[in-house]
């Protein structure tokens, strides 16, 4: 039974982080991040092929969590199978355990190492979700019946700092019909827009995780704020972390992580903490941040 | 129109064999317009060979604004008007797209043909030596919901139902010189007064319907497009 569904239909606040495959066949070391969120988060998520690299696939090492009895959130995107790879996927993730999954679009193959590959796309993250609610339904997106069905909990992204944030909010609804019951957005370093997002979508009446990516230093917030969609770090928070000593930085982010989570809790229904790599401060920024 | 690029010079002649004698075949339409095998690029072609020390039977090219990919017409020019050249020649070297090259080996009965263009993508001719792509060839329309503006071709993942989070300052993720499809079809849409659209759940493409190779049929009373959907008869006459 998924933890995760359960504490949000209780109306519970939830923390979720989130690791990445490697790029090779030893998954020790993403696990053994994992093993640092166990006492500290309700789900895990398990990306796929992030950015487009390749790597490990999300299906493999979600199924380790499960063995290892943590709850993982499977991410599932569009970019690299069509409709028969997906909705087999999806039922191969049930049959070895997994409850959870993320739908996601996926970054396109020019973001990553494979420059040259085949964008699939053959359903978008509307539709892939459609897909995933019909097998839950017992039938396939021909609408031949399965002989046993699946009941994931599913999942969808919206980027709350979007310009403009209103196609996403049209997108968010479309994918709260075709069967989505959570969200988890793209970083947020602005609870303003956050509560001016969470206003726009509050009808909506679907649990709302809102993320947040442990800062390393203002080189990275600058990098992101160049080159990551929806994300913005704001001036003060680079300005703080600039006259930062580098034996200072974990302690920094940790106060910063903890400060922006104490801001939104009151917004949203979770915190989706991606620490890539630095796991072993999420400990200290859940209690920092008196969740 | 179908947008064509030159092969490069050394590609081709790699192409033809010691001794080989080549006929230079143009498209007085399409590659005219993007200037890869018009009639002066098609002469220039046959030219530039000779100085390559490659033996040409001669050249053609369809009249202005006729396309290469008429059979009728291309049997006409190649066995007819130009027969003593092409009756010498071992093969031809099409300046064309794919269709062109196909139509000249029909018209010459199995004729030995040389792709001397890349067929690179369906465009608008926007200015004199500007053409840019707006369809894909999908087989589906579904522009009617998007402001005339088709989300296959002009989103970098065609996706259907809304943008991805990946744009930044309306410029998509895989290119921040490129505009973002979705942000163009918003904006388009909102001008028309028409974002309701956006709302519509768009369904999966019908692949089967972009199945190649497809086929049409035009009879008096209208056409029947064939696909791996099976045949679709559509009647000009309700």
């Amino acid at each position: 039974m998924s933890k995760l569904k359960d504490k949000l239909s209780s109306r519970e606040f939830v923390v979720t982080g989130e690791i990445g495959p490697p790029k090779g066949v030893d998954i020790s070391g993403c696990l053994h991040d994992a093993e640092q969120l166990r006492d500290y988060v309700t789900a895990i998520n398990v990306t796929d092929l992030q950015s487009a690299v390749f790597r490990i696939g999300s299906l493999a090492v979600s199924c380790k969590l499960v063995e290892r009895r943590l709850e993982p959130i499977y991410q599932l995107t569009c970019r690299d199978r069509n409709r028969l790879a997906l909705q087999s996927d999806l039922l191969s993730a049930w049959a070895l355990g997994i409850e959870n999954v993320l739908c996601l679009t996926g970054d396109h193959p020019a973001m990553g190492d494979h420059t040259e590959a085949k964008p699939v796309y053959d359903l978008d993250s509307v539709q892939l979700i459609k897909a995933a609610s019909t097998l839950n339904q017992g039938q396939d997106m021909s609408g031949h019946e399965l002989d046993s069905k699946p009941s994931f909990f599913l999942g969808g992204v919206v980027t709350p700092g979007a310009d403009p944030v209103e196609p996403q909010v049209i997108k968010m609804k479309k994918k709260i019909e075709a069967g989505a019951v959570f969200f988890q957005t793209q970083a947020v370093y602005e609870p303003d827009k956050l509560e001016d997002f969470m206003n726009r979508v509050q009808g909506f009446n679907v649990p709302v995780i809102a993320g947040i990516v442990i800062l390393k230093g203002a080189a990275m917030a600058k990098f992101m704020n160049q080159n990551v969609a929806g994300i913005t770090v704001p001036d003060s928070i680079i300005e703080e972390m600039s006259d930062t000593p580098k034996e200072d930085r974990k302690k920094q982010a940790v106060e910063i992580t903890a400060r922006i989570i104490r801001q939104v809790k009151p917004l949203c229904q979770g915190v989706h903490i991606m620490p890539l790599g630095w796991d072993e401060l999420v400990p200290q920024v859940i209690k920092e941040a008196e969740l | 129109m179908h947008a064509t690029i030159q092969k490069p010079i050394d590609e081709i002649t790699g192409y033809l064999r010691p001794g080989e004698k080549v006929f230079v075949v143009g498209c007085g339409n399409c590659a005219a317009k993007c200037h890869s095998g018009g009639a002066p690029e098609t002469e220039e072609m046959a030219e530039r060979l000779k100085k390559k020390g490659v033996e040409v039977a001669g050249w053609a090219c369809t009249d202005s604004g006729v396309s290469l990919c008429k059979l009728a017409i291309v049997k006409k020019m190649l066995n007819e008007t130009y027969q003593t050249e092409t009756e010498k020649a071992d093969s031809f070297l099409i300046l064309a797209c794919g269709q062109g090259i196909h139509t000249v080996m029909d018209a010459t009965e199995g004729g030995m043909v040389h792709p001397g263009c890349d067929t690179i993508f369906g465009g608008e001719t926007v200015t004199d030596d500007f053409i840019t792509e707006y369809c894909s060839l999908c087989g589906e329309c579904i522009v009617e919901y998007t402001g005339g503006l088709c989300p296959v071709t002009l989103c970098a993942k065609s996706l259907l139902n809304g943008p991805c989070g990946g744009a930044k300052d309306g410029k998509c993720e895989v290119d921040r010189t490129r505009d973002c499809g979705w942000q163009l079809i918003y904006d388009r849409l909102k001008e028309l007064g028409r974002l309701e659209e956006m709302d519509k759940y768009q369904t999966p493409k019908n692949n089967s319907r972009w199945s190649r190779p497809r086929s049409l049929t035009m009879v008096e009373s209208g056409a029947t497009f064939k696909s791996l959907a099976g045949e679709l008869s559509i009647s000009r006459k309700d």
